[in-house]
């Protein structure tokens, strides 16, 4: 039988060997490229099960990248790797409809784990989740498909079946912002961080999303101001 | 009780002189020499120079016989290796540390210390304020000269149901606005105040404390 | 499956960054801490790991690190008491399996090893290979 076919994009030497490393242990078939254009040229060739892309790359923009492999190859599943903190993209590259992100630093168990349930979601639907845990790969799955609200049903699932994950706060947060409802989405970031003060990726969500009001969402001047910037 | 304080700074400097106005003997252990210098002539506490993490400085400075132990420097690190120090090497029976970060104090709890963050304390005091007196605090005016505050006026107010000439309010105190459900009333010496109301203040530091007060009864 | 763990390396000095070096060449994924971003620059070509600029007593550093997901911890600061919080924290909070803490001074080793942190003290490995060189020396 063939190996299953995976691409690695990332200008990152480093990156490109640890995870090629960590996945031809679950005999899959590695591929890298370097940059967007290769990549592309790669992905144009023969059809990849899986991709993983580092958004931050130099040359061609990896949401460029990301828009293009969406618009010829949408069947294909794009995890996107992220350095920590950094989420300015992330709610962009939702709407686009990626499987999954993988934030820097990485362990080899998180990325076969990953892999492996990326290449494995297509199994998972409304009728058979019933974990915690599934809940989460059907709301990614639903993501990658673009059906936000869907995915929004299945993240509630989780919530109520265990509601002290700030993970599971943090996406219903991000899944607001991708369906353009902010205050929605602050509310959740927020509940995340009042479980756990110190969880990152909300954290930062919170303030981009804050800053965001600040620089044009909420008006600050008084009615009949003409200056004030309205939303 | 003998205390052992290591740490440096005004706050080693004031904490000393409150243990021992209050009959407590302490000993210091501050690594900066110069400092140990003036506190051994301002204090009168004994005062040893060197690394308090130092398990020979702790045993030399007596922490053998030390009732408490506080570490209160500016490194959490070096506070929580001087605790453990007391209490495992020395059997000291309370060590206190200080922790800088504020998430570093539930990490001190979790390994078995006392801990205590003045981040937490500072805010949890402000909290506790915050929800005692129903005050809001709107906005400071002129560099702090003039607070513009919010109150809600409930049954047990000493203003409910008065008329707003008929209290007694400092002088230059101001009440500015009563909102009323949703509805905004610019006052005047013949409007009452009732409970449920939510009144705009306008006071001075001098007499805020004296306005908040005459509204809730509280003493702010 | 050996040479495939997760092993966070907190302090990328002299002996950070060649255990860093050595343990990424061996395979092994390897996460460095400092807070000083100069010191990345000890880390040689061959280096596949990931470097992160923070104070490793802070708990958002190392969970930004993925502690909880490490096979190893190695604590290699030239502050005992950094390497000594670091490494209970790992101990403790993070239940990493193998914990090991570079100390200087091997008074406190004692009291470390009852609390669960394994130490080295590279002045008492030292004067071991010395004085066992030094025996074999002398005229018969």
């Amino acid at each position: 039988m063939d190996k299953t076919p995976v691409l690695i994009i990332d200008d990152e030497k480093n990156i490109r060997l640890t995870m090629s490393h960590t996945l031809e242990d679950l005999e899959l078939e590695i591929d890298t490229a370097v940059n967007g254009e290769e990549a592309i040229e790669k992905m144009d060739k023969r059809d990849f099960s899986l991709v993983f892309l580092d958004l931050r790359m130099p040359g061609m923009d990896g949401m460029d990248v990301l828009r293009e492999i969406r618009k010829h190859h949408s069947k294909t599943p794009v995890v996107i790797i992220t350095a920590h903190g950094t989420v300015d993209n992330a709610v962009e590259a939702m709407k686009l409809g990626v499987a999954d992100f993988i934030q820097k630093p990485f362990s080899p168990r998180e990325i076969r784990d990953l892999a492996m349930s990326v290449l494995r979601r297509g199994d998972v639907d409304e009728q058979n989740a019933i974990s915690y845990e599934s809940l989460i790969e059907l709301a990614a799955r639903r993501i990658a498909d673009r059906e936000f609200h869907l995915a929004m049903e299945a993240v509630k699932r989780a919530i109520a079946m265990e509601p002290s994950q700030p993970e599971a706060y943090n996406l219903l947060g991000a899944l607001h912002e991708v369906t353009e409802d902010e205050l929605e989405a602050q509310r959740f970031y927020r509940a995340a961080l009042d479980i756990d003060p110190t969880f990152r990726p909300a954290q930062s969500n919170l303030e981009r999303v804050t800053s965001f009001f600040r620089n044009g969402g909420i008006k600050l001047v008084a009615d009949g101001d003409e200056t004030g910037e309205k939303p | 009780m003998k205390v052992l304080l290591v740490g440096g700074g005004k706050t080693l400097y004031f904490l000393c002189r409150k243990f021992t106005s209050s009959g407590h003997d302490v000993i210091i252990v501050d690594s900066d020499r110069d400092e140990c210098v003036s506190l051994s002539r301002q204090l009168t506490a004994t005062v040893v120079a060197g690394d308090g993490s130092d398990s020979r400085i702790l045993d030399e400075a007596g922490v053998r016989g030390a009732d408490v132990v506080l570490a209160i420097t500016s490194n959490d690190q070096d506070n929580l290796v001087i605790c453990q120090l007391a209490m495992r090497t020395f059997g000291v029976r309370r060590a206190m540390a200080l922790a800088n970060d504020p998430e570093n104090a539930t990490v001190f709890r979790d390994l078995g210390l006392d801990a205590f963050s003045t981040t937490e304390i500072i805010g949890s005091l402000i909290e506790q304020h915050a929800a005692i007196d129903q005050v809001r605090n709107l906005l400071p005016v002129g560099e702090g000269k003039v607070n513009v505050t919010e109150v809600s006026v409930d049954t047990g107010s000493p203003v409910a149901g008065k008329l707003l000439k008929d209290i007694e309010l400092p002088g230059n105190a101001l009440v500015a606005v009563i909102i009323r459900e949703n509805e905004t009333i610019v006052p005047r010496g013949g409007s009452s105040i009732i409970a449920g109301d939510r009144v705009v203040l306008i006071t001075l530091p001098e007499n805020h404390g004296k306005v908040i007060e005459a509204f809730t009864g509280e003493r702010a | 499956m050996k040479n495939d763990r997760y092993i966070v390396i907190v302090g990328c000095g002299r002996l950070g960054s060649h255990l860093a070096n050595r343990l990424s060449i061996e395979g092994n994924s390897v996460v460095v801490i400092d807070n000083k971003e100069s010191t990345f620059e000890n880390l040689s070509l061959d280096f596949s790991g990931f470097r992160i600029e923070g104070d490793a007593t802070r708990l958002s550093v190392l969970k930004e690190a993925k502690l909880g997901d490490a096979d190893v911890l190695i604590a290699t600061t030239r502050e005992d008491n950094v390497n000594l919080m670091v490494a209970q924290v790992a101990h403790k909070l993070f239940a990493v399996p193998k914990v090991i803490a570079r100390v200087f001074d091997p008074r406190r080793e004692e009291m470390y090893k009852q609390l669960g942190v394994e130490t080295i003290c590279p002045t008492t490995v030292a004067a071991e290979l010395f004085l066992i060189e030094a025996s074999k020396g002398g005229k018969r």
